[in-house]
């Protein structure tokens, strides 16, 4: 239609950054990022993985143009983020999830204002879309009150709220669920989703919580030591990769484990039991309902594996 | 424009959400510079006058500095941190925005305290500079430049943070400045003079202003707004640089 | 009775953390030897214009007291009465009452430990500074009573701070009136000016204030003067303000164990 740049949000070409850390005699390198390339069109809504330490803040800070790269290329929205960081910046939106937007002390409202001024929204457009974000974000009556007085779940949803205010056509999110408790991180996952498919924003997502990936992507990059080792969809990465769970049982009395398919005893002592789910070949309900019926259950919980299991199979498998 | 209009005002109303404090951290500071100025009166009453300072020009030595240090210090109360914002990685949330970024992170914030600077350094001139509007006119000119310089230094001396990776160098031309700066040029000889008026520019901040009140001569006056801009021109300069070795705390964090 | 160790123990991780961080201690020098150029040379300019003596100062006289009451200020943490008050304040302090130490003992030797090697690196430089920029002190057996009496003015000049951050104990957000106690030592202490140079009254004002034990007696005492009362004088004001900082406290506490942090 338009071409290429059209549709090709950012684009990433052997993409390296290289830390010098330590002084003289002790001087280090660490590659941050290394050889990196990837692709990705607009409208998509990307979780780019890894843990801790493995490149993903250093990757999305050079593509917002905070940092600059040792080698390679990238472009933003047909922008070099690191030449051109202001004319970019007005078009694609940032959340940190651990540094603010908002001013600790006054209210959302007041630093909407400014950021509205410094994106050069004028008073009309300004109003129209904090009172529209308000609704979307579900968070109108928080815009009032001083910061310092909102619980975190609140308060990251007004940040989210300031990172769209001028309509980014990109948001890059950095662990923005990092704190935030089981029903706050649902909600902004929902909220996330909401954006993507009602204004059109390309999202793109870090994290090391496997279940950002599962309920805000749809396409999944994993990076470690700063390359990517992994690119799919979230459905094919949850077929191959994501299809067990872990079901840790409290039982009110000893009692014998039961025998069911596509379920892995992995402990079992006298008041607990861990049992590893296959959800290819069993469903995890069915699993549960079968527990509770024939257990003299306590307790339960249902958790994900931790993202290092799943790099490691990634590993894994790249080694078959 | 707007954009850094906007900011200041909000770092306005954010200095002043908490009224009472705004107000006691301004009279404490106002209270702690009057120390200085018993100590000077003191000081000549003893001692008469030193190579051509006395108990009147010192005082006008005094309100520009302090009114100047509270510009710098109080007002672009982030003069004084870029150093630290440098090397704790603090300066993503301004380079996520699309504004000039020193402009904006010196505007950002306000300190009340300092701010108590320069509401003394205004009141002193006005009660013990002998004010005319000359005179004042010469004193709202020799502050704004001498608090451009300030600015300028801290910013300069800041930013070396960049490319040192620490802020010691920051911290101690802090120091170097306020320190200097509150005693008159004429009591250093030799090389520590040169290096007053050049290097380290303190004799520009206090000394050279306040004879510029007493006795307005236009040379020195070229002088203190050549050497001002020189120095901002290697702030902004230093500062950008800086930026493309900025390392956003991501050397501990990735 | 067994011999305490704490107050030893606990001054001696102070100090040895301090000497780790070397980075700090360079820029404490740094600025230290920054203040005392300067101000030395403001005084040697003014003794010179008055025929070579203020009060009884000559110019080598002068640098040496400079030298001296600067390093019994530069030494101390100086936010160290806004710490303690916010410590208080934030209810902190109440951990510390379950040691089974002193909540202010331990306080202040660890606060003398981190202080006393930043007093010995400053009070040698400064000997030497003095030595090359005004010659030898005008009478050197004097230096062996001004360094127990700098101890004793750091000693007096920690205690007297917990004694005011105490009221932090009461007093919600006093924490910038606390940055003014610090000033009373520039003039009444002594810091800047010789008490001798200060007008009558203000010097009788001084005398009869603690400030003068926290500056003033080592430097006049280095400054060549022998006079041993000083030292008298200083361990009984470090006597009146371990009274003063231990019954504030004490109520402090008692009130915290009430009324809650």
């Amino acid at each position: 239609m338009f071409g290429h740049a059209c549709v090709v949000a950012i684009e990433v070409q052997d993409l390296s950054k290289v830390f010098e850390t330590g002084r003289r005699r002790h001087r280090r390198r660490v590659d941050a990022v290394d050889n990196l390339s990837f692709s990705v069109e607009r409208g998509e809504r990307v979780a780019y993985i890894g843990p801790n330490g493995a490149g993903k803040s250093t990757s999305i800070k050079i593509l917002t143009g905070i940092l600059h790269p040792t080698q390679g290329e990238a472009s933003v929205l047909g922008v070099v983020p690191w030449l051109d960081r202001r004319r970019l910046a007005a078009r694609i939106g940032t959340l940190f999830g651990q540094r603010s937007l908002l001013w600790f002390e006054l209210t959302p409202r007041q630093s909407y204002r400014m950021l509205a001024a410094i994106y050069g929204l004028d008073r009309r457009r300004e109003e129209a879309r904090i009172g529209e974000l308000g609704d979307l974000l579900e968070a109108g009556d928080l815009f009032d009150m001083p910061v310092r007085s909102l619980s975190l779940g609140q308060r990251m949803r007004c940040e989210l709220a300031a990172c769209m205010l001028h309509d980014p056509e990109v948001l890059f999110l950095d662990e923005p669920t990092i704190g935030l408790d089981l029903l706050a991180k649902q909600r902004f996952r929902e909220l996330l989703v909401r954006l993507n498919t009602e204004q059109g924003t390309t999202i793109f997502l870090t994290s090391h919580d496997v279940a950002d990936i599962e309920h805000v992507a749809l396409r999944a990059m994993v990076i470690n030591h700063g390359s990517l080792i992994y690119d799919n969809e979230v459905v094919a990465m949850r077929r191959a990769l994501l299809s067990t769970k872990l079901v840790e049982v409290g039982l009110s009395r000893p009692a014998p484990a039961p025998a069911l398919a596509g379920v892995t005893v992995l402990e079992h002592t006298e008041t607990t039991m861990k049992l590893v789910v296959d959800t290819v070949t069993t469903s995890i309900r069915h699993v549960l309902d079968d527990l509770l019926d024939g257990l003299p259950v306590a307790d339960i919980s249902v958790v994900d594996p931790p993202l290092e299991q799943v790099i490691a199979s990634i590993y894994g498998r790249s080694a078959v | 424009m707007r954009g850094l209009a906007a900011t200041f005002r909000n770092a306005l109303a954010e200095v002043r959400s908490n009224r009472a404090s705004f107000v006691s951290q301004i009279s404490v500071m106002v209270l702690n510079d009057i120390v200085w100025v018993f100590f000077w009166v003191l000081f000549f009453r003893r001692v008469g006058s030193v190579r051509g300072w006395d108990g009147r020009n010192i005082l006008l030595l005094l309100s520009v500095l302090t009114a100047a240090g509270g510009i710098a210090l109080g007002v672009l109360a982030n003069a004084r941190r870029i150093g630290t914002m440098a090397v704790d990685g603090q300066l993503d949330a301004v380079l996520a925005l699309p504004v000039p970024p020193l402009a904006h992170v010196l505007l950002r914030r306000v300190e009340a305290t300092n701010v108590g600077d320069l509401v003394f350094g205004v009141v002193l001139f006005l009660s013990a500079g002998s004010p005319t509007p000359a005179r004042a006119a010469v004193f709202v000119f020799a502050v704004a430049a001498a608090s451009v310089l300030l600015t300028a230094f801290l910013v300069l001396a800041g930013s070396l943070a960049f490319f040192a990776g620490r802020n010691e160098a920051g911290e101690l031309g802090f120091h170097a400045m306020i320190v200097l700066g509150a005693y008159p040029i004429d009591i250093f000889a030799g090389a520590a003079k040169v290096l007053l008026y050049t290097a380290v520019p303190a004799a520009f901040v206090s000394s050279v202003p306040a004879r510029l009140i007493e006795d307005f001569d236009a040379g020195s006056a070229a002088c203190l707004v050549a050497v001002a801009g020189v120095f901002a021109f290697a702030a902004s300069a230093s500062f950008t640089l800086g930026l493309r070795r900025y390392t956003s705390g991501s050397v501990w964090t990735r | 009775m067994t011999r305490r160790r704490w107050p030893g123990v606990t001054a001696r991780t102070a100090a040895l953390r301090v000497v780790a961080e070397r980075g700090g201690m360079g820029v404490t020098l740094v600025f230290y030897v920054l203040v005392v150029v300067v101000l030395a040379s403001l005084w040697r300019v003014a003794v010179g214009a008055n025929g070579g003596n203020v009060a009884g100062y000559g110019a080598a006289a002068i640098t040496w007291y400079v030298v001296t009451t600067e390093a019994t200020v530069i030494a101390l943490n100086n936010r160290l009465i806004a710490d303690t008050g916010r410590d208080i304040g934030s209810g902190a302090v109440a951990v510390e009452l379950l040691r089974p130490a002193s909540v202010l003992g331990v306080r202040v030797f660890s606060e003398l430990g981190r202080c006393l090697p930043r007093l010995v690196a400053c009070a040698v430089v400064g000997g030497v500074l003095a030595l090359v920029t005004a010659g030898a002190p005008p009478r050197p057996a004097t230096l062996a009573l001004a360094a127990p009496s700098l101890v004793l003015a750091v000693a007096c000049n920690i205690v007297a701070q917990h004694a005011f951050a105490a009221t932090a104990f009461w007093l919600r957000d006093a924490g910038s009136a606390w940055f003014l106690y610090q000033k009373l030592i520039f003039i009444l202490g002594g810091m800047l000016i010789p008490l001798e140079a200060l007008p009558g009254w203000l010097e009788r004002t001084a005398s009869l204030l603690p400030f003068r034990a926290m500056s003033y007696a080592p430097a006049r005492l280095a400054s060549g003067h022998l006079e041993p009362v000083l030292l008298v004088q200083q361990v009984g004001w470090l006597v009146v303000l371990v009274g003063l900082a231990g019954a504030a406290f004490r109520a402090g506490e008692r009130r915290l164990q009430v009324v809650g942090g």
